[in-house]
């Protein structure tokens, strides 16, 4: 087989999951996985060594990219609350998959830890879309479900960092830079932005792609991952990112155009569609031991601090996708999990990026602040206010 | 005979002979003008915010222009025009603001982006006027 063949057909696949994407108004990210399903199970395309690359790198970037989404100033906001709904939206869920997975399920002691990292996350950006969608973001309900958001993604990266870590000297250096980088971070990048920043070359984008692709050589020298510095710098760099939207947009645009669809092509690629079939039961049961345990996590914080919008919080809290992925891919990539459980994983993950959702906007969707508003004369008016209704 | 029209505009070719339309509608009887635009193509399932927010920003711009186009056109016939931009489902957000707002004529346009899905599934025309709490004038 030639060896432009892979390459050709993953950029035909691309291409169409971005179609697809815009066309059913569907994440690009499921489109990809879904399409990397078809690459890997019909037209049997493996990974190669520069698949593999380009997708460690994306997710990479995409941590980085989640880092950058946070809101320091929305947490400090609503330290107390976040601190206790997005903890316990964390450590419930990974404590009980992880257990079911050990106990129940029979996998070892490591893949179990992956699964309790894969299923612990909320996903940020879906919450996020539905809040749009409803006219929340702007509301004290909206403001704190993303709070609560940004510290479950922070529970999953200390996870993920400290399941990975194998201590040597090399770990110690790779902490040690770690933070220096972070804490100089946010003056260098202006500095630099300010000096070098707006020019075609973009030099301001090699110098984030640089310190990630030094944290990722570090991290593999130090036995450990690159996730939770890349995770930190991206949130302490976020205030500098906002002042500068148009590097921002580049930034998103080189990570979706040319990295990220490697990294959620491979994850599909690595999706069995045998295994998925025999493992379908584990998959229903997981969907329900992750939901059931956000239920159990976050449910009774949402009543004291979300009064009446309490199960809507919890099922938006149930959601994944992006860093349960990334978690997933990383066990793959570590051995820690094989393919099988990758499968499962991945499956359940993208299960609870969808049905949560649906059941929260179809069942527990609260009024539309928007259209109850009276719209000013010949004025567009963005949804805004909050409705605080009972359940 | 009508007193509160509104229009639904998804900035397709139809929807903008519905506008002509309502405007004249509303002109002819007196009537308030209202127009709905609903951002629909936000990403569901996102893997991070900015798939949303420049979808987003994408939408608030090509919004923001027809807005605008509307209201001149609405002015050109001495009519205020009030409109809203919004995300949500197209169908169910239209139908819940014609509900809220107490509109007695919804002027919609027969096709709009959406052909292909629409010929196989009923179509936004189809649903709406099925759905709607009021009167509703599907323009050709």
């Amino acid at each position: 087989m030639s060896e432009t063949y892979v390459p050709f057909v993953l950029a035909v696949l691309v291409l169409v999951a971005s179609l697809i994407s815009l066309r059913l108004a569907l994440s690009v990210a499921i489109v990809e996985i879904a399409l990397g399903v078809l690459a890997g199970n019909v037209f049997h395309i493996e990974s190669t060594a520069w698949i593999d690359f380009l997708a460690g790198f994306g997710g990479v970037l995409l941590t980085f990219l989640a880092g950058v989404e946070v809101e320091p100033r929305l947490l400090r906001a609503k330290l107390k609350e976040s601190l206790l709904i997005g903890g316990f939206s964390f450590l419930v869920p990974f404590a009980a998959a992880l257990l079911y997975c050990y106990f129940v399920a029979g996998w070892d002691l490591k893949a179990a830890e992956i699964a309790g990292a894969a299923l612990s996350t909320t996903s940020l950006a879906v919450v996020y879309a539905v809040l749009v969608e409803t006219g929340l973001t702007e509301t004290e309900t909206g403001k704190l479900i993303m709070a609560a958001c940004f510290v479950t993604d922070l529970g999953t990266v200390v996870a993920l960092s400290v399941m990975f870590a194998k201590v040597n000297w090399w770990t110690l250096v790779f902490y040690a830079v770690s933070v220096v980088v972070i804490v100089s971070g946010p003056r260098v990048f202006r500095w630099f932005a300010a000096r070098y920043g707006g020019r075609v070359i973009e030099p301001d984008i090699k110098l984030v792609f640089a310190t990630l692709f030094g944290f990722m050589l570090l991290g593999n020298l130090g036995n450990s991952h690159a996730v939770l510095p890349v995770f930190v710098l991206g949130a302490v760099l976020a205030r500098s990112f906002a002042s500068h939207r148009d590097l921002q947009r580049k930034l998103r645009v080189i990570a979706f155009g040319t990295v990220t669809p490697f990294f959620f092509l491979k994850g599909g690629m690595n999706v069995s569609v045998a295994a998925l079939v025999s493992s379908l039961g584990l998959v229903g049961v997981l969907f329900v031991v992750k939901v059931g345990a956000k239920m159990i996590g976050v449910y009774p914080w949402a009543r004291r601090y979300l009064r009446g919008r309490a199960t809507y919080t919890t099922l938006l809290m149930s959601t994944g996708l992006t860093f349960g992925t990334i978690s997933a891919l990383y066990g793959l990539q570590a051995g820690y999990v094989d393919k099988t459980q990758f499968t499962v994983l991945v499956t359940v993950v993208i299960a609870t990026a969808v049905i949560p959702t649906i059941i929260a906007q179809r069942f527990f969707q609260p009024p539309l602040p928007g259209p109850a508003a009276k719209p000013t004369e010949s004025s567009s008016q963005a949804p805004s206010g909050s409705v605080e209704s009972e359940e | 005979m009508f007193k509160k029209i509104l229009v639904a505009n998804d900035g397709s070719e139809h929807a903008r002979k519905a506008l002509v339309k309502g405007v004249e509608l509303a002109s002819c009887f007196g009537a308030e003008l209202h127009m709905i635009c609903v951002e629909e193509h936000l990403p569901h399932y996102a893997a991070t915010i900015g798939e949303v927010l420049e979808e987003k920003e994408e939408e608030d711009s090509y919004f923001g222009q027809i807005v605008k186009e509307a209201t001149e056109l609405a002015q050109a016939h001495g009519v205020s025009l009030h409109s809203l931009v919004t995300p949500g489902h197209e169908v169910e957000t239209t139908i819940r603001y014609a509900e809220q707002e107490g509109v007695d004529l919804l002027v919609i346009g027969f096709m709009g982006h959406s052909r292909v899905l629409g010929r196989i599934m009923g179509g936004s025309a189809a649903n709406l006027t099925r759905l709607a709490p009021c009167s509703v004038l599907v323009v050709k």
